[in-house]
């Protein structure tokens, strides 16, 4: 009997620590899956990093503005593939590149400011 | 990019509005103090030189209020603004409504040929100086004159 229990304790124990493995394995691939599918772009000092930005088709890049301005993020075609809200410090905006090619954009509120995200 | 097409005209790399907005900061501020220097010194040709550049500031105002109304309603698509915009439109229609005022002052004066201008109109003068420097920091801190480039 004893010896019976200490075999089910031995298994439960045995699944309950794959199980956690298991959960463990599983979060770091989603991590790395998420990693793999989201770009940042840094807006500070008045530009965008990096300037060009490539990645591959179904990446969503995400666009954070760091700086003390408020900005914008404005596709420059037409009519606009993309375009956010005005940033304030801390805010984000982003957006999925579903199909390849090359999206140049630009801040609305300070058009020096523009960059590039290439999709292939 | 088409060179006749308003939109283009107002924000092609620069805006208009960040232009214009200098002529009446800078007609206005000496204007003001030509009519500082007026009261101290009792010239008549220096109040006549404050009265012609408030007039002309006053006047100014009138394209730099478009342009930025512009700028916002179609760069920005008449989003709700907040923070430092927002501010920065608040202390602009208040710099405007206060450089009329003081022009209107002036002018009813004038008009009916008054010899002296009310004395209440120089704390209006020079709260409406600060205003108006406020909203030019605000406003050139949002265009960046500091920044790279």
């Amino acid at each position: 009997m004893r010896r019976s229990v200490s075999i089910a304790g031995l298994a439960a124990a045995l699944v309950l620590g794959i199980g956690v493995w298991g959960t463990g394995q599983k979060g770091s691939v989603t991590s790395a899956q998420e990693k793999m599918s989201t770009m940042e772009v840094r807006i500070d000092n008045f530009s965008f990093g990096p300037v060009a930005l490539t990645v591959p088709v179904g990446t969503t890049v995400i666009w954070t503005n760091r700086d003390d301005i408020p900005h914008t993020v404005v596709s420059t075609d037409d009519p606009k593939t993309f375009k956010s809200k005005v940033l304030d410090t801390d805010e984000k905006f982003s957006f999925s590149f579903s199909k390849a090619g090359t999206y140049p954009y630009f801040c609305s509120i300070h058009p020096k400011m523009t960059g590039k995200v290439i999709v292939q | 990019m088409h060179p006749f097409d308003i939109k283009t005209v107002l924000f092609a790399k620069h805006s208009q509005h960040v232009v214009l907005i200098h002529f009446p900061i800078a007609l206005f501020i000496i204007g003001v103090l030509f009519d500082f220097l007026a009261q101290w010194k009792k010239q008549r040709l220096l109040a006549a030189a404050a009265y012609y550049n408030l007039l002309v500031a006053a006047i100014a105002t009138v394209p730099v209020v478009v342009t930025g109304i512009l700028a916002w309603q179609w760069e920005l698509e008449g989003q709700k603004l907040k923070g430092i915009l927002l501010m920065h439109l608040v202390m602009g229609c208040l710099s405007t409504v206060l450089i009329w005022v003081v022009w209107f002052i002036h002018t009813r004066t004038r008009r009916k040929q008054q010899e002296v201008l009310p004395g209440y109109r120089l704390p209006i003068e020079a709260v409406a100086v600060v205003i108006v420097a406020l909203t030019g920091h605000l406003g050139g801190f949002l265009s960046g004159v500091n920044g790279p480039g």
